[in-house]
């Protein structure tokens, strides 16, 4: 496998172009990647083909609005794409999409998976309501990997995983110090699509790959130190239903979450609804009762269905109105979660989902033995 | 009296149809003598405990929440009590993750015939639990 191909020149443009070639060539029929919209302060994603991109198409925008991995499901919902479209997904939505696809969520038949390195996002609602022009600009300094981004959302000033190792292209950023960028295949598919690119093979990827990791050592000391101490800050009961009191219940945090994909969610279902009485019942034993209630219920249940899935995309942090620190709560709900069985999320398509899969002989830390003769009474 | 005796904890004690409940009728039929404090709760399979179960109960009131059912490779469905083992393991380091008494929840694995065991396991959870004194979170109406 060819280990890649330098693009000189700007860097959007040039990823257009790229994809613009296959398009021409026929080699792929569609794209879906976000575009800008009218108003320039958002954007939304788009199905485009036959011929050329929109103008406005963004191969690496600075903001994520709708979770890739939702746009993929949504497109593959009924059965696969019948021609090869090539879908531009951040590496948190890549790695989303093969969680998705372990559980048929996703079918990634005729789909080509291209990602980046990724500079980080800006919080949705800065950006909303923000200059977008001069985000925008900020935001075109940092795709070199020289320059951290300012103010990022919260998931990716401690994202380790900011690259979209294992998609079929990857675009190399990181080391090109914006004057250029790589097209790395990862797959048989990638490699096929990249004959051909216009470009030069590539000797000068090693600085890519020592850039890289360079920033994953720091990155991933930053993760553990910053989770750590918001560890302290939400230990024990009164210090996490203090962190979670500004919360409207409003589930958007579960709805835009790629991994949420339950068609009913449980904690919108009927399975929770009671009577008045049983309420009143419940506000007698605990003195008083928020309402609506069951809020610990749904963030304890929620992390205990989906937090060994959590790619830490932040989706649910930009969705939310009251500022629950939602995302942190997940990345540390994750990290321990994941940790007991040593799984990453979307690393493999063929690592199966921890809750699907079983060893014969494990998890003796969490059974208590039998003392024999335990006698009393 | 000292206030230890006089806390009776709230105990929900999770049990499969086939080998946990199994184990209560066999200890029932050796005469065995166990906590009364405990609520049995017959599900199908221990597989079929979904940790928002347990969560629930640790929520509205209940001081601990046990799990048994049949030893691994005796499951009546064959896998349940792999997948309760691993569903239970993530509630465990979750409740460890946010300071919330994991030791609160216990799984062991309990066979038809072995009626000792199970009351074994009562008594000795209810007066583990009875140590930790009351759960905390029982009492609080932000919940
Ligand atoms: S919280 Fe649980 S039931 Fe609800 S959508 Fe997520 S996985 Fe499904
Ligand atoms: S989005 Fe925010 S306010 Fe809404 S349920 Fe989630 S944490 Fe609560």
């Amino acid at each position: 496998m060819i280990k890649g191909i330098w693009v000189e020149g700007p860097v959007k443009k040039g990823v257009l172009d790229f994809l613009n070639g296959l398009l021409a060539e026929k080699k792929i029929k569609a794209v879906l990647m976000p575009a800008k919209n009218k108003g320039g302060d958002s954007y939304a994603w788009f199905l485009m083909g036959k011929d050329r991109l929109l103008e406005s198409a963004d191969p690496v925008p600075p903001v994520m609005t709708t979770q890739g991995a939702n746009v993929v499901s949504y497109l593959t919902k009924k059965g696969p794409v019948w021609e090869k479209t090539a879908v531009l997904l951040r590496p948190c939505e890549y790695r989303a999409v093969i969680e998705l696809a372990k559980i048929k969520q996703v079918d990634l038949t005729n789909l080509v998976l291209i990602s980046f390195d990724c500079p980080g996002a800006y919080p949705l609602e800065k950006y909303v309501n923000g200059d977008p022009e001069e985000l925008d600009e900020s935001f075109e300094v940092c795709l070199g990997g020289v320059v951290e981004l300012d103010g990022p959302r919260n998931v990716c000033a401690i994202c380790h995983r900011f690259t979209g190792t294992g998609a079929d292209i990857e675009i190399g950023l990181m080391g090109g110090e914006g004057k250029g960028f790589w097209l790395v295949p990862g797959s048989k598919q990638g490699e096929e699509l990249l004959d051909g690119a216009v470009g030069s093979e590539s000797d000068n990827i090693d600085v890519r790959e020592k850039a890289i990791s360079d920033r994953t050592i720091a990155r991933e000391t930053k993760r553990n130190n910053t989770l750590d101490s918001f560890q302290e800050t939400v230990m024990g009961p009164e210090n996490l239903l203090n962190t979670l009191s500004a919360c409207i219940n409003c589930h958007n945090c579960s709805r835009v979450c790629p991994i949420c994909f339950c068609r009913e969610c449980y904690f919108d279902s009927k399975a929770l609804s009671s009577e008045a009485d049983n309420m009143l019942q419940r506000a007698q034993r605990k003195s008083g009762l928020r309402l609506p209630p069951d809020l610990l219920l749904f963030h304890l249940g929620r992390m205990s269905h989906m937090s060994v899935s959590c790619v830490s995309c932040g989706a649910c942090e930009d969705a939310c109105p009251a500022n629950v620190p939602v995302s942190m709560l997940f990345a540390l709900a994750g990290r321990n979660t994941q940790a007991v069985f040593d799984y990453e999320p979307g690393r493999r398509l063929d690592e199966a989902i921890p809750h699907t899969v079983f060893k014969f002989e494990e998890l003796k830390d969490f059974e208590t033995p039998y003392i024999k003769e335990y006698s009393k009474v | 009296m000292d206030e230890k005796k006089e806390f009776t904890p709230s105990i929900i004690y999770g049990l499969c149809s086939w080998c946990g409940t199994g184990g209560s009728e066999t200890a029932g039929a050796m005469h065995l003598q166990y906590a009364d404090n405990i609520r049995p709760f017959r599900v199908p399979c221990t597989g079929a405990i979904d940790p928002v179960y347990i969560l629930r109960a640790l929520i509205e009131g209940a001081d601990g929440f046990a799990v048994s059912g049949c030893h691994p490779g005796d499951c009546h469905f064959d896998s349940g009590n792999y997948r309760a083992r691993r569903r239970i393991a993530v509630l465990k380091s979750l409740l460890d993750t946010f300071g919330l008494d994991s030791e609160r929840v216990l799984l062991r694995w309990v066979g038809h015939g072995e009626g000792k065991r199970f009351a074994d396991t009562v008594n000795e959870f209810n007066d583990y639990i009875k140590e930790m004194k009351k759960n905390p979170l029982a009492e609080r109406r932000d919940t």
